[in-house]
């Protein structure tokens, strides 16, 4: 058993270094679909910054953003990368994991520290003017989405599967199905009103950005093949029990992991919310996939989770 | 390779004629034939780890860059056998005196009685905690970890500068710094009987299980820290994980029933040792500071009726206090009936009348001190001050002249120290760490600290010092 403030403070660590990943991994999504659509569809390519900003939203609203797509990708570009004040800015949840760390590095193995820490520092180096040119942009974060990987495979491979790494998985795993949901629900929207279906190929482009951005793509392709069909897509991203990032695989890791964190016969509290939104997901019918239904079901899911959270961090860690 | 000698004081590696000292001479030998590019590219990639592993400290009174590395030198400091005999000796009969002064303050008080040290110098510390007047803490010890620093004087003799009997910190880096040197110069090794540092965890661990209250139970040791805007904070991390024992702060530990628990994801858990790393003052909001958030309410009670184990004992801060200091060889006499082995530099205390007015007329050659202070802060080097500082510092010093002590600046040894390229005198002083258990041991090594700045005295990390790896040699089979 560990402290609760180490517990804690792994939960966030672990938490924060998947949101980093997230964000990452969205940016440079957006980035190369945005490149390839501002000449086609300029609106479009706004829109695909704007939902960005949504998903990872900005405190202080900072007025009207720019009317031109470019403006906008940079805008978003830099606050979400190395914007040290923008709450879901990579540098920002990174600088959050390893602060996190640096408190609890005695129940870290120094392979982690020096990964997380090292991932960290590379970014801490550029500024925004270097970032401003996209090649350099591209390559900055691309070795930043190496570093967190390797960071994660450091957890993977150095740490003793004690409670302190359950509460890492947990806080690693609550934000990613966490974050699908977000993505489903501020994309879903505009990708299934019926308007933009005209042009395919483009629309299929912001599918693929989906489930890129979602790193899905390649999972869909083993079970779907290289056919584009929205329905599938979002079956795959809600029911799939094999992708990592599915809403069904991300709620039953969870409750698993609660399950392991409060032993076989006790059941939590969090781990009662978990395991009936687990069994909703595992059993429920493609009904819900139909128009509006989706959506308020994306709710439901979010609601959910917050409450998971909320009744873990009062179980385990007295906050 | 180009070697600057020492202008002033002892030099570690080379006598009086330019030679260098017979154990220095295998590691010249081996620099010399690294070329300058070598050991430029060899530089780099120790800057880089001790970033990469986040081996930093804390400095006040900056804003948010606050993590700084500690400068690291990698031109080892070595040790001759018989050199460290002495001072391993020398350690071991003044921590056995601390020992003893501090279970004679807090109980019969006999050294005040037979005026070996001025009563009203003693109990006027504030750091002499009336409240823990009789107390006698777990198999008597009160000095569980010290840390004595040692400087060389112009004969190259070792004089005890000042005893750390509260926390001392640097340990981490004694370990630290041998792992780096190890790492970027592995060719030192092969001609040195190092003797090893890295069981210091081991024996820090053994050390606070002897004092636990409850031996047969698998006692719960934890490391309490101020937490990790504290200047040692990499130091208390290090300690938990090399110890394999949590790090935890103030308000993870609570009291009931008279016993100290610490707050756990799955209930809570009686802890038998703390190793706290946190000030007496800040210890217990009940008992000392009360606006303190960085203790456990009710702390000392539990200590009282011996439910816990506090490393080291509170109120141990008095025996390492600046003018308790000047008394160290008459109480070595008083307790052990023994000369000491260990010379010590004179020292004039502000408390008496005669003293203070030497110091009043003689600062300008005067290092002056503030008693109650460590880590450099509140210090005046009379020698180097303009006259407008010392003018201001003697108007402080009158409001109240018990709390200064003063001491003749003596010429710290100087030891060759990589910098830009060349190799120049730098001086040093050696902090060995001292482990008070079952028996007491002292660690064959130490925090050599290294003053960057050409002619400077002062090494401490929180001025701009530095620190070098520091070699005790084993004696060579005959």
């Amino acid at each position: 058993m560990i402290l609760s403030r180490v517990g804690d403070a792994l939960y966030w660590m672990a938490r924060y270094l998947e949101r980093a990943e997230n964000v990452t991994r969205l940016l440079l999504v957006t980035e190369e679909v945005a490149t390839e659509m501002v000449g086609l569809d300029e609106d479009l390519a706004r829109a695909e910054w704007n939902d960005l900003r949504v998903i990872f939203p900005s405190p202080d609203g900072d007025g009207e953003p720019p009317r031109r797509a470019n403006a906008l990708a940079a805008l978003a570009l830099h606050e979400l990368s190395i914007d040290p004040r923008h709450p879901y800015s990579v540098f920002f949840s990174l600088k959050k994991a390893r602060d996190n760390a640096r408190t609890v590095r005695e129940a870290l193995t120094i392979e982690v520290f020096v990964n997380l820490n090292e991932t960290y520092r590379e970014l801490e180096g550029y500024n925004r003017r270097q970032l401003a040119d996209r090649p350099t942009f591209r390559d900055a974060l691309a070795a930043t989405h190496r570093g967190i990987l390797s960071t994660a495979g450091a957890i993977e491979q150095t740490l003793a599967r004690d409670p302190g790494w359950l509460f890492l998985k947990l806080g690693e795993s609550l934000e990613r199905v966490f974050r699908t949901a977000v993505v489903l629900r501020v994309k879903l929207p505009a990708l299934v009103s019926p308007e933009h279906s005209v042009d395919l190929p483009l629309f299929h482009s912001r599918w693929r950005g989906l489930l890129r951005g979602l790193s899905s793509l390649e999972n869909y392709r083993k079970v779907h093949g290289a056919r584009m069909e929205p329905a599938d897509a979002l079956e795959f991203l809600l029911f799939d029990p094999h992708t990592p990032r599915s809403l069904r695989y991300g709620t039953a890791t969870v409750k698993d992991l609660l399950d392991q964190v409060s032993g076989a016969s006790a059941l939590s509290l969090p781990a009662r919310v978990m395991g009936k939104l687990a069994a909703e997901l595992a059993y429920q019918g493609g009904d819900v996939l139909r128009d509006d239904q989706c959506l308020l079901f994306l709710d439901h899911v979010l609601g959910e989770l917050g409450r998971a959270h909320e009744t873990l961090s009062t179980t385990y860690f007295g906050t | 390779m180009n070697w600057a000698r020492a202008t002033s004081g002892y030099d570690e590696i080379f006598d009086a004629d330019g030679r260098p000292r017979p154990h220095y001479a295998p590691l010249i030998s081996i620099l010399e034939s690294f070329t300058k590019e070598d050991v430029e590219r060899r530089e780099r990639l120790q800057r880089l780890a001790l970033m990469n592993q986040g081996i930093t400290f804390t400095v006040y009174g900056e804003k948010d860059g606050l993590e700084r590395i500690f400068p690291f030198d990698f031109v080892p400091r070595i040790i001759p056998p018989a050199e460290w005999k002495t001072i391993q000796d020398g350690l071991v009969q003044r921590i056995t005196t601390l020992n003893l002064f501090l279970l004679d303050v807090y109980h019969e008080q006999r050294c005040l009685t037979d005026r070996v040290i001025p009563a009203e110098l003693v109990l006027s510390r504030t750091e002499y905690k009336r409240e823990l007047l009789g107390l006698t803490p777990p198999k008597k010890v009160f000095t569980h970890v010290v840390g004595t620093d040692l400087i060389r004087d112009e004969a190259g003799e070792y004089l005890v500068l000042e005893d750390n009997c509260r926390c001392p910190s640097g340990v981490s880096y004694v370990l630290e710094n041998r792992t780096l040197l190890n790492r970027v110069f592995p060719e030192f090794f092969a001609s040195y009987p190092v003797r090893p540092v890295k069981e210091y965890p081991t024996l820090l661990l053994d050390t606070l299980l002897f004092v636990a209250p409850r031996p047969s139970q698998s006692p719960v040791v934890v490391v309490l820290s101020p937490g990790i805007h504290n200047s040692a904070y990499f130091e208390h991390s290090f300690l938990a994980r090399e110890m394999g024992v949590p790090l935890v702060e103030g308000r993870d530990l609570l009291v009931e029933g008279n016993h100290v628990f610490m707050r756990r994801t799955h209930g809570k858990r009686q802890v038998d040792v703390i190793y706290r790393r946190i000030d007496d003052d800040f210890l217990d909001p009940l008992t000392f500071r009360r606006t303190s958030l960085l203790g456990v309410p009710g702390l000392i009670n539990v200590y009282r009726e011996g439910n816990v184990a506090l490393a080291n004992a509170p109120g141990a801060g008095v025996a390492d206090d600046k003018a308790v200091y000047a008394f160290m060889p008459a109480l070595i006499r008083y307790y052990l009936n023994e000369e000491p082995l260990l010379a010590q530099v004179p020292t004039y205390v502000g408390l008496r009348p005669d003293d203070f007015r030497y110091m009043t007329e003689h600062l300008d050659a005067l290092v002056v001190k503030t008693t109650g202070d460590a880590g450099g802060y509140g210090m005046l080097m009379g020698p180097f001050a303009t006259k407008a500082e010392r003018a201001r510092y003697l108007e402080v010093m009158k409001t109240n002249p018990g709390n200064y002590i003063a001491q003749p600046l003596v010429h710290l040894s100087s030891h060759p120290t990589h910098l830009d390229g060349r190799f120049e005198p730098r001086r040093i002083d050696l902090r060995p760490f001292i482990l008070y258990g079952d028996r007491i041991r002292v660690l064959p090594g130490g925090l050599t600290r290294v003053a960057l700045q050409p002619g400077s005295y002062v090494v401490n990390s929180s001025q701009g010092g530095g620190s070098k790896d520091t070699w005790v040699l084993a004696p060579r089979e005959p």
